[in-house]
């Protein structure tokens, strides 16, 4: 005890002498210029240079240089972390990017290479990832060998709810549109309603950069961190958002239909998924290749059964990877001076909107298609509510709610279709706005 | 003025890509659908007939190179797995050791039952 209390007491010494130390030579160095001739009041000076220093350092520090916006980001990020913790919302996103939105977050002076819009810095270099649209492929590949599609092999009808819910994008587009958002900028806020974090980071990237130049002359805002913090947030509010938009628009009948289970799939009809999806889909949307490609192959590498080893680690520690620096990153790039504007504000109302068209859109058309089926063949309208991507937790919310009114009835399995066709339709609807404005 | 046509435009436009979007996404959904509905059946019957051959009568087949094949022998393979399935001993560790006999007390030799020593 009494050992630890001494070296204690030289470290916190060494610690106290060594600034005072180390700025009194830079003090010398930077102020011999000027005061040389100053040098017969030795002993005050020493103290007023320390003191000096100690200004000078507290000029460094977060504590001067705080703003509330920092502050109040700062609690967002808090905020997320406990969000992530206490309600397991998505908290494999939740804390990368709460994290990250508190690393963003914390003061500095600019101009020494350390925020992450500073050429140059660390998390610029890693920020570069997420920019120029890298991260997002790398994802989707992961999740490609993630993904079983039998399912929606088993039942191809359930792919057109993927595309229903891909109204919201279009409806979101044309409400930014009319808040005089520009061409560009309201393709990529559009996207937030394919809930799908990559696929909206991928297509701000490229659209609502802070590069690109617009043809009247003008460079487009870059919204790419209003806009992922937005979808990846709504993406962790789905079990919020979604389920009283099912009650309100589903009757409790319609909730108890029983699916019958989906037939066995084939290990060819699996092989075969991935190369003819990709051929199709990249035909008609050749600007989403980055997406659909990484996907398609991801799936191939795990359906082909010889390649077990890679798709082992795109699923698990490439993924892995590229999720904690994208939420980092993206966290990051809420820095409060760039982040807190009014745009950022629109795009989040935007986005909450555009997550309920989308929810609708699916929900409705899946009733919508239930007046052309008949008997065994009907689906339950809940599980369109899962074509809106956000893979997996959608299709868990489907699945716990059509519990609620039947406790028997396990829509996981027939909810994964539409899922996993939602992915693949945003980012054809991506592919398409890209096409269109990029 | 000039911002007001921009802004007009820009919505027409908008429009445009919201309806060629939406039948786009739609579109490549229902061909990819229909396709699994009815293009992968075919592939893998082609599939089927290209690898395997149109499926032959069991009288057609030719036993040639099975002559030799007796019952006799199918019957000890099948011994033989069934006994190796099923009727296995137990395999037994190969390494023999002298394992630490308990010590039990024996006063045989005990030093307390000496001739010297008066209980």
């Amino acid at each position: 005890m009494k050992k630890i209390l001494i070296i204690f007491g030289v470290l916190s010494l060494l610690i106290f002498i060594r600034p005072a130390l180390g700025l009194n030579s830079v003090q010398t160095n930077t102020e011999s210029t000027t005061i040389v001739q100053a040098d017969e009041e030795t002993g005050e000076r020493f103290i007023d240079e320390a003191i000096g220093g100690i200004k000078q350092f507290y000029q460094y520090t977060g504590f001067a240089n705080a703003t509330s916006g920092h502050l109040l980001m700062i609690f967002i990020g808090i905020v997320f972390i406990y969000l992530g913790i206490k309600f397991d919302y998505e908290p494999l996103l939740l804390i990368p990017i709460g994290a990250g939105v508190i690393i963003g977050n914390i003061p500095f002076v600019a101009g020494n290479q350390t925020g992450i819009y500073e050429t140059g810095s660390v998390l610029n270099y890693l920020y570069f990832g997420v920019v120029k649209g890298i991260y997002p492929p790398l994802i989707f590949l992961g999740i490609g060998a993630m993904t079983d599609f039998s399912s929606l092999i088993a039942n191809p009808k359930l792919m057109l709810l993927g595309a229903a819910a891909q109204i919201g994008v279009f409806a979101t587009f044309l409400g930014a549109l009319y808040l005089g958002f520009a061409l560009p900028e309201a393709g990529a806020i559009g996207i937030i309603g394919g809930a799908d974090g990559p696929t909206a980071i991928f297509l701000s990237s490229k659209l609502a950069n802070g590069v690109n130049i617009m043809a009247d002359g003008t460079v487009v805002k870059n919204l790419i961190g209003p806009i992922a913090i937005a979808a990846y947030s709504y993406m962790a509010l789905v079990p919020v958002i979604q389920p009283p938009l099912m009650r309100l628009l589903i009757s409790k009948e319609d909730r108890k239909i029983r699916m019958k289970a989906p037939r066995a799939v084939s290990q060819k009809e699996k092989m075969l998924f991935p190369i003819i999806a990709l051929i199709l889909t990249t035909f008609i949307s050749p600007s989403a290749l980055p997406l659909l490609g990484m996907l398609f192959f991801g799936n191939l590498l795990k359906e082909s059964g010889r390649t077990e080893r890679l798709a082992d680690t795109a699923r698990t520690k490439l993924i892995d990877i590229v999720t904690i620096l994208l939420g980092v990153t993206v966290g990051a790039s809420t820095q409060a001076d760039i982040f807190i504007t009014k745009d950022s504000m629109l795009i989040f109302g935007l986005g909450a909107i555009s997550f309920v068209i989308a929810t609708m859109g699916g929900l409705l058309f899946a009733k919508f298609m239930n007046l052309f089926l008949k008997g065994e063949d009907r689906i339950n309208p809940l599980i369109g509510a899962a074509g809106v991507s956000a893979v997996p937790d959608s299709a868990r919310v489907v699945h716990a709610e059509a519990l609620k009114s039947d406790p028997h009835n396990y829509l996981l399995m027939h909810a994964m279709a539409p899922n996993v066709s939602g992915v693949i339709g945003s980012a054809i609807a991506a592919g398409i706005i890209l096409s269109f404005l990029g | 003025m000039t911002p007001q046509i921009l802004e007009i435009d820009q919505l027409s436009e908008g429009y445009i890509i919201l309806i060629t979007g939406l039948i786009i996404v739609f579109g490549s959904l229902i061909i990819l659908s229909l396709f699994f509905k009815y293009g992968v059946p075919i592939l893998l019957y082609v599939y089927k007939i290209i690898t395997k051959g149109r499926d032959r009568k069991i009288k057609d087949i030719t036993v040639a190179a099975d002559e030799k094949f007796t019952g006799e022998i199918a019957a000890a393979i099948a011994t033989a797995i069934h006994l190796y399935l099923h009727e296995k001993h137990d395999t037994e560790n190969a390494i023999l050791t002298i394992k630490q006999a308990r010590k039990l007390y024996s006063p045989w030799s005990s030093k307390i039952y000496g001739t010297q020593n008066r209980l």
